[in-house]
Parts: structure tokens; C-alpha cells; sequence
């Protein structure tokens, strides 16, 4: 929650990502309330609508579900959903980009395979 | 109003003078460049005591903020082409050709009296001043109060253009930090009248970063770093390290490091306490 937003990337996916890490961290734990837009939107001062965007994606996710006229709360089994499906885009997310940057220059995958193994130490 | 100021610039470097309203700014430019006696301490161009002394105030211009009253008194009461006319004398070395390249492309009328003038068209008389003087050492305060994004773009520009061309030494100050970063080669931050730091711009960004995630975590991530302005909600916290020589970042911990840009940087050192 404590993350700084940057240009790089939307703010409605930052913002979701951030509360997703958090719960990783433990620092939001299931069935806890997570702030509000309005909270959200002060603290990063964003617009309420940008922050309630991504909170929407989580609760399409099944990571968090409201409890009507209290809030917004992490839901059971979260923590485990997202670490699946974290995991699920490991490879399309870093294992593919690392591949291509080192085929990129002439590492083929034994080597980074060896890299990874040994570290920098080769 | 200042505080155990020891500053020396270099010829040839372009400044970014940051701080918070009301931190020294303009009293210090104004200081520097003879417009105001300094109750203590000298200020030294070449190893000559500037205070009176035309040879050196010769190689300095400070193009002050232009204030406005209502009775058209002062400066206030004079045409564009009238205020430029009595600076142009000032400044021996003066570029008409550029001053006038200057109001054509700010679009301004000379004939205008400084009293009807918006702030925009206020900061672009400054930028003139500053530009033409072809001074040495130029000091410019918040000379891009009141620009649209056109303007100030091109004043960015036009600055750099100068500054390649001539190498003259440039201190700016702003409180649009983010656009200026890129120009500045030294920052110089003042604090309630001290200078908190002066350093190549660049390498104050690669050593400030911020911390965050469980705020355990986090305490045990930057013991032994030089923090600032922590932050904490809920069980998460944050804070900003400043990495000395040698330092490098913490390895190891399930922590979010992010680099800082000067704005955010500026917000963490100089910011409102909690």
C-alpha cells in the first residue's frame, strides 16, 4: 500500500497489482477490509474512478468480494489464487523476455540454464 | 532568513535551485547577485567581493520575479519596450537581436504597461531579461511561473541552445521539478534557509530509492541506511534510503525497491512532517 505510482504503466493496474502484492506480504490478510477508492484515491491522490478500475479487475478475479454497505474484503483463498496464478505467467512474463534477451545476444538456453544455476560466479 | 550558507558555483554548470516556498530562494539569488546586502558573510565572484563592485556585477544577472501594484508605480507602471530598454543599459553585454527574437516568439507587445500584464507575459519579460544579458552567471527565479507547456518547452529549448552555445553558468529555480531535472547538472536544495544538499543531479537520483512492503521487512531491509520520511499504514511502511559510497541496495528481503525522481525525492526530504 505504501508503493510510489509510476508513469510506466496504468494506475488502475498499479494500483490492483499493489493490493494483490500486499496480500502476498501479508500486510492485507483474508477476510480483512482493504481501503476504500475514496481511501485509495486520497492516499495516492488519484481519481476515485481510477482506483475503483482497479479494484474491479481483483473482485472479477475472485480476489476480493464486498460485503454490501461495508466494503471492500480479501477473500478466502486469495493468497493461494494469486500465487498460482502468478505463477501460471511466470513464464510468459520473465522466462520468455529473459530468452529473447539473451538470444538476443547469443546466450543460448544451456547457458543461461548454466547461468542460473551457478550464478554469477561463471 | 539564511543560515550558514557555503555555496561555490562553477562556471559553466547549469543549477537547479530547489526548495519550499518561503525556504531562501530568492533571497539567496538575490543575495548572490548584490540586489541585497547579506547581514553576514560575502559573496565573492573571481575572489572579488561583488557588493559595489560594477566589474564584477558586470558578469552577473539575477532577472527577478517582476511583482505587480495596482498603482502603476515603479517598474510597474512602465512599457515592456522601456523595461527592456533600461535592462539592455544595465547589462553590458546585452543581445538585442535575441531579446527581440524573444518577444516575437512570446508574441508580446511591447507597448503593453508591466502592471497589465498577465503572469505568463510577466515570466517571459524575466526570460528576456535573463537570456539577453548574456551574463556569466545568470540567475533565474521560477522563470516558468505562469507558462503554458508550449511556452515553458520552448523555453527549455531555448535555454539549452544558449547554454551550449555560450557555456554560461545558470541557476534556476522551480516548482516544476519533474520537467527540469534533465537540465539541472547540479541540484542545490535549501530547507528553511540551509542548504540541505548540492550534488550532481544524476548521481543523487541513482542513490535515492524507496522502500516498501511489511513494515517489519522494511525496518530490517534499511537498518543501517540513511532513511527518510517514513511513512506507515496499516501493517506496511515505507521509507526513502539514500545510498552512500559504496553502499548497495538490500538484498534478500521480500521488499518493493523503487528508484525516486527529484519531484518525489524533493516531497520525502522536504516535505510536511507527519
Amino acid at each position: 500500500m505504501n508503493e510510489i505510482l509510476t508513469q510506466e504503466k496504468s494506475i488502475y493496474l498499479q494500483i490492483a497489482e499493489m493490493i494483490e502484492t500486499d496480500i502476498l506480504r501479508d500486510i492485507l490478510l483474508e477476510e480483512e477490509r482493504v481501503p476504500s477508492t475514496n481511501e485509495l484515491a486520497k492516499l495516492y491522490a488519484i481519481n476515485p474512478a481510477t482506483a475503483a478500475k482497479g479494484v474491479n479487475i481483483l473482485v472479477d478475479e475472485g480476489v476480493l468480494y464486498k460485503k454490501r454497505g461495508i466494503g471492500m474484503f480479501v477473500s478466502a483463498g486469495a493468497k493461494e489464487a494469486i500465487l498460482s496464478r502468478r505463477k501460471n505467467e511466470f513464464y510468459d512474463n520473465y522466462v520468455k523476455k529473459l530468452l529473447e534477451e539473451a538470444a538476443s545476444i547469443g546466450l543460448g538456453k544451456e547457458e543461461v540454464i548454466q547461468l542460473i544455476q551457478s550464478g554469477n560466479e561463471a | 532568513m539564511l543560515k550558514d550558507i557555503n555555496l561555490t558555483l562553477e562556471k559553466g554548470k547549469i543549477y537547479g535551485l530547489i526548495g519550499r516556498n518561503g525556504a531562501g530562494k530568492t533571497t539567496l539569488l538575490s543575495i548572490m547577485s548584490a540586489q541585497n546586502p547579506a547581514s553576514e558573510g560575502t559573496v565573492t565572484w573571481n575572489g572579488e567581493n561583488v557588493w559595489e563592485n560594477r566589474k564584477a556585477l558586470d558578469h552577473i544577472c539575477f532577472s527577478r520575479e517582476l511583482s505587480i501594484n495596482l498603482y502603476g508605480s515603479g517598474v510597474s507602471g512602465m512599457k515592456v519596450k522601456d523595461y527592456l530598454k533600461t535592462a539592455s543599459y544595465y547589462y553590458p553585454n546585452w543581445d538585442q537581436a535575441l531579446a527581440e527574437e524573444l518577444i516575437k516568439k512570446f508574441e508580446l507587445n511591447t507597448k503593453q504597461r508591466i502592471n497589465k500584464m498577465s503572469k505568463g507575459m510577466l515570466s517571459m519579460v524575466t526570460i528576456i531579461v535573463a537570456l539577453a544579458s548574456k551574463a556569466d552567471f545568470t540567475f533565474m527565479d521560477e522563470p516558468v511561473a505562469g507558462l503554458d507547456v508550449v511556452m515553458r518547452d520552448y523555453f527549455y529549448h531555448k535555454l539549452m541552445e544558449e547554454y551550449t552555445e555560450t557555456g554560461r553558468t545558470f541557476v534556476i529555480s522551480t516548482h516544476i521539478i519533474e520537467e527540469a531535472t534533465d537540465l539541472m547538472e547540479e541540484v542545490v536544495m535549501i530547507k528553511n534557509g540551509e542548504v540541505l544538499l548540492k550534488e550532481n543531479t544524476q548521481e543523487l537520483l541513482e542513490r535515492s530509492y524507496h522502500v516498501s512492503g511489511l513494515a517489519e521487512v522494511v525496518d530490517q531491509a534499511t537498518e543501517g541506511y540513511e532513511r527518510h520520511h517514513e511513512e506507515k499504514m496499516g501493517r506496511s511502511k515505507s521509507v526513502t534510503i539514500l545510498l552512500e559510497e559504496g553502499q548497495k541496495l538490500p538484498e534478500g528481503y521480500d521488499v518493493t525497491i523503487q528508484p525516486l525522481n527529484l519531484e518525489k525525492l524533493f516531497v520525502s526530504l522536504c516535505g510536511m512532517e507527519e
